[in-house]
């Protein structure tokens, strides 16, 4: 029937389906602040940094803040700027609090003027790449994963946006790695590491600690200097000034 | 519709190839069109346990190299018409099978037979994948010892995951049952092997049977006789009823002695 209609009346087709829609969309990008001129030792501490942590930048959007860059910005000082961070694989597109010169060269550099936006200590180490689209259009997809199946010897599951949540025993030889949390609701036999991107507020939570390791953010402990008293416990594991400490639960 | 059955552990020595050659045999004995496929390439034994080793002119490895026709490989059992062996190459090495090869031969043994029992070998190469890789149903053979479990858990991870059906993605996954062979009461009870509520925790599938350790299985395997055909041995027996829990039929699960209250709901709650 429809596909008649449609036929029939084909400019009818074209009204009913729109070419686009238009939404808001929030999202988190970097700030890069500069505090001089764009010289040999800006993009030497840039290169350090970028060594250091290859995946910080990664397919992460930036923006470059001018407030404490008073004196730099030539078209051709930003032209250049901009390209040699491109050439770095740094998503470089907007621009902020530059004086009125400033914007001007950076928009002949292809950045977007941006105003208003809060400035956020990255907690993690990696800006989340999850963006929230306004709450009247979509909920954002969740970002924790859920497994219902035993995780068995051998395997790895992944939750690299936010919190693990496995229902069912995991056995020894198995790997439990997530940004966030890890819930286990059965018996925690191999190895958890939660926050591994630098989360310290992470938590690892297991129905029943048999674990061969538990890491939060890089600090670990293994099966040897869990406490004997936690085995086999309903526990969370925890950092508290740089201690992994685990402690019993319900 | 025709079942594909792997019987696999991970780990050698456990008694696949006992029960796959028990479970076929099984499964014939009831009346069902059944086929035993031996996969392991280079270690030509099925067709001993089965006393058809001086039957083997053509193998599985000439029918997927196109030299001989299936039924020129078919060796068709001398005591239970129902039942044939597939027997390997013992020159050829495991890069022989294919799983173009090993799709169409099972595709052709589909047609005729109800049940193919896919032998595997030990470990999760090539030849451990290929058995597994096409089966609706796997048997996991498991001793009740730490490395053994571990293993088989190894195992059902690949199972879930490294497997056609795994692989279509839509959520549907292979039957997995769990086959405890040498299992020794005493040595369970006194701690020195695991108990079978231990394994059952780790592995968390349903139990299809528990094997005791028996003689008769070594003095059977001598004789070439599938060990399920010795009705008065407690392994044959074991085996019987594994093959009837494996047909969805309701049979309690025995054990002497070392169980626990409350074990038997456990264990006819987790028999399928
Ligand atoms: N229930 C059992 N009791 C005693 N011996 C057994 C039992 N099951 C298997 N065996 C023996 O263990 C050895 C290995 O068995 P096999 O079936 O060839 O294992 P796999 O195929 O897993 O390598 C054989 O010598 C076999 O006779
Ligand atoms: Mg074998």
């Amino acid at each position: 029937m429809q596909s008649q209609q449609v036929q029939q009346n084909p400019a009818k087709r074209v009204t009913t389906l729109k070419p686009f829609e238009i939404r808001g969309r929030f999202f988190t990008a970097v700030a890069v602040h500069l505090t001089g001129p764009a010289d040999a030792a800006f993009y030497q501490a840039l290169d350090t940094q970028i060594g250091q942590t290859p995946q910080f930048f990664d397919s992460a959007p930036i923006v470059l803040d001018l407030q404490n860059a008073a004196g730099f910005g030539s078209s051709e000082e930003m032209g250049l700027l901009v390209a040699q961070m491109r050439s770095r694989n740094l998503l470089v597109f907007g621009i902020q609090h530059g004086t009125d010169q400033q914007m001007q060269a950076a928009r002949g550099a292809g950045l977007i003027p941006m105003s208003g936006g809060k400035d956020k200590p990255l907690d993690r180490q990696r800006p989340p790449r999850a963006q929230a689209e306004t709450p009247a259009q979509k909920a954002p997809e969740p970002a924790s994963r859920l497994i219902t199946e035993p995780v068995r010897s051998g395997q790895t599951i992944f939750a690299d946006r936010g919190d693990l949540v496995v229902v069912g025993p995991v056995s020894s030889g198995a790997e439990l790695i997530a940004s966030g949390n890890i819930h286990v609701y059965g018996t925690l036999r191999g190895r958890a590491m939660a926050g591994v991107n630098g989360d310290h507020n992470a938590r690892i939570f297991c129905h029943s600690l048999d674990a061969e390791l538990l890491a939060i953010a890089g600090l670990y402990r293994t099966s040897d200097d869990l406490p004997a008293d936690m085995r086999k416990k309903n526990v969370q594991a925890y950092l508290q000034d740089d201690v992994l400490r685990i402690e019993a639960i319900g | 519709m025709s079942k594909v059955i792997v019987v696999t552990s991970g780990k050698g020595g456990v008694g696949k190839t006992t029960s796959a050659a028990a479970v076929s045999a099984g499964l014939a004995m009831r009346g069902h069109k059944t086929c035993v496929i031996d996969f392991d390439v280079g270690l030509r034994n099925l067709d001993m346990i089965m006393g058809c080793e001086r039957r083997v002119v053509f193998d599985f490895i000439n029918v997927i190299q196109g030299d001989a026709k299936l039924k020129q490989a078919l060796i068709k059992d001398k005591r239970i018409d129902t039942l044939s062996v597939l027997p390997t190459s013992q020159t050829r090495d495991k890069d022989a099978l294919t799983k173009e090869g090993v799709k169409q031969v099972l595709d052709e043994l589909r047609e005729e037979f109800d049940y193919i029992v896919c032998d595997s070998p030990a470990g999760i190469e090539r030849g451990a994948h290929l058995a597994m890789y096409f089966a609706d149903e796997a048997i996991v053979v498991t001793n009740p010892e730490v490395s053994s479990v571990r293993d088989s858990d190894r195992v059902l991870g690949l199972l879930n995951s490294k497997t056609h059906i795994a692989e279509r993605g839509d959520g549907s996954a292979i039957r997995a049952h769990l086959l405890l062979t040498r299992f020794d009461n005493r040595r369970s009870a006194s701690g020195e092997m695991m108990s079978v509520e231990d394994v059952l925790d780790i592995l968390a599938i349903p139990l299809l049977g528990i094997i005791p350790e028996s003689q008769t299985v070594l003095k059977a395997s001598n004789v070439g006789m599938p060990v399920v055909m010795d009705d008065k041995s407690a392994a044959g027996k074991a085996y019987t009823e594994a093959v009837g829990r494996l047909l969805g039929e309701q049979i309690e699960i025995r054990m002497d002695v070392g169980e626990r209250r409350g074990l038997w709901q456990r264990l006819m709650g987790r028999t399928a």
